[in-house]
């Protein structure tokens, strides 16, 4: 059996929430069990997309550090992003994923900081393309149902 | 460590209440909604020196553990204390606490019953259709606490008063501190944020008001004809420029009801237009601006320590990794769009 991850915690969500939550006398412990099922919900979501959210945004971050050397960054920073634009994800594990994550969003963020205010058409371009995958990066984590 | 019971509590109560006698705690229940402090509910009974039997609903809060900001109840308990009787609704507080008494340092205040507190309850019957109403208090009442004097109140006696053109400069200091401290995962949409506030600061405070820290809807008690009946969760209060209060207020993060009305109630400029007639100043837009997109950096401060909080341990109640987890990415995508880059 393959179970369903996305499909057994949302189930149990939904008992913790509708069923169990409303008969418990303490009104802190159905506060609780009420929070437990919604953060059980946000669990289902993104069990079923981590590793494709992480991946798809390792390679977007790695497009992006490959277009450094077009803007002359400080020594240093130039060979750290040159070394993570040259990596990969071999291990999808989604911790060995989230750490590579970290590390690239890191590097783009010193890439960032790097090209602000710059003004020639390189650096107006990378800026550009930063704040779009940036944009895209809140899509990739937004949870159904929750507001804005 | 011992249970927080009802005997203790009256035993603390009854060494506080001169003349009183059967003391006696009774319903103590531990409510929801406290993020920064453990909340309890409790039924206080007791004859007073004239012999006549009193009953007072009270609450107290308690320090917990670990919490989603490291705030100073003693402050916390002065500005309720400051604003108890006036045009600003709150409880009245009784006793502040420092000891180990119950363990941790609390304190007790008088309970406002019968009220409302829920944002998502705004958003169906009864109260769906006094949205705009109970959005004329709520920025009728913030303009309030921003007109306030906090010399005439005494609240310079007990919080920092920065100089007008010191305000922003500390505050944002304060929160980046906290994500530089506490950041689990790298935050670069709020670093760009950091790096233009710093660049485009804003101009000196018109004047120095309290600034309640936490001014949203879900902090206060409101009733089924729109009326409000206590501003709660004063724990984050401090003196500055009053303008990050209604920055915090009309944070995209609260719009609740996933529409464009700040708060759930009202359009921000609506918004805007009743604190400024309430509290006599003016909400200069670039000014604005700036404090709106610093609310950002200090939602991210508190949803980075809330969330760091609860993978450490430190303290694993749920609405600490709700919170967390739920708002900072939205909390990215409120700056993303102050920047324009949404």
């Amino acid at each position: 059996m393959t179970p369903d991850t996305r499909s057994i915690v949302t189930d149990l969500a939904a008992r913790m929430g509708m069923q169990f939550a409303p008969d418990l006398k303490s009104p802190y412990l159905a506060g609780s069990a009420g929070l437990t099922a919604a953060v059980l919900m946000m669990v289902a979501q993104e069990g079923d997309r981590t590793a494709h959210r992480l991946v798809e945004e390792n390679r977007a971050i790695r497009a992006i550090l490959k277009q450094a050397p077009d803007v002359a960054a400080p020594a240093d920073l130039a060979a750290r992003l040159k070394t993570l634009a040259a990596g990969e994800d071999a291990d999808l594990h989604i911790s060995a994923l989230q750490a590579a994550n970290n590390a690239l969003r890191d590097a783009l963020t010193g890439l960032h900081a790097h090209v602000e205010g710059q003004t020639s058409a390189a650096a107006k371009s990378l800026e550009a393309a930063i704040w779009s995958e940036l944009a895209a990066s809140t899509g990739r984590r937004a949870f159904s149902n929750m507001g804005f | 460590m011992a249970d927080l019971t009802e005997a203790r509590i009256a035993d603390y109560i009854a060494g506080r209440l001169e003349g009183a006698s059967e003391v006696e705690v009774t319903a103590l229940r531990r409510i929801t909604g406290g993020a920064s402090r453990e909340t309890y509910r409790l039924r206080l009974s007791y004859l007073d020196a004239k012999g006549e039997r009193i009953e007072r609903p009270l609450i107290i809060r308690r320090d917990p553990p670990a919490s989603l900001i490291d705030t100073e109840r003693d402050i916390e308990f002065a500005a309720y204390r400051a604003f108890h009787g006036s045009a600003v609704p709150v409880p009245e507080m009784l006793w502040l606490e420092r000891s180990d008494a119950l363990d941790r340092p609390f304190f007790i205040a008088e309970e406002i019953t019968g009220f409302e507190s829920s944002p998502t309850a705004l958003l169906s019957p009864p109260f769906a259709d006094k949205a705009e109403k109970l959005g004329e208090r709520k920025w009728t009442i913030l303009g309030e606490i921003s007109r306030a004097d906090p010399h005439a109140l005494g609240l310079d006696q007990v919080m920092e008063v920065p100089a007008p053109d010191a305000c922003w400069k500390r505050e944002l200091g304060y929160w980046e501190g906290e994500i530089d401290k506490d950041q689990i995962e790298p935050q670069p949409i709020i670093r760009a944020a950091i790096r233009w506030l710093r660049a485009n600061p804003p101009p000196p405070a018109q004047k120095i008001s309290v600034v309640h820290g936490d001014y949203r809807t879900g902090n206060f008690l409101y009733d089924r004809e729109g009326d409000i009946h206590g501003i709660l969760d004063w724990e984050m209060a401090h003196l500055g420029d009053p303008l990050e209060d209604l920055g915090w207020g009309l944070n995209r993060i609260w719009c609740w009801g996933g529409d464009d009305r700040r708060g759930g109630l009202l359009p921000r400029e609506q918004a805007i237009a009743i604190w400024e007639r309430a509290s006599g100043l003016k909400a200069d837009p670039a000014a604005l601006h700036w404090w709106e997109l610093f609310n950002c950096v200090k939602g991210q401060g508190i949803w980075v320590s809330s969330a760091k909080a609860w993978m450490d341990g430190e303290n694993r109640d749920p609405i600490l990794i709700f919170s967390a987890w739920r708002m900072l990415n939205a909390q990215d995508r409120a700056a993303l769009e102050l920047m324009g880059k949404l």
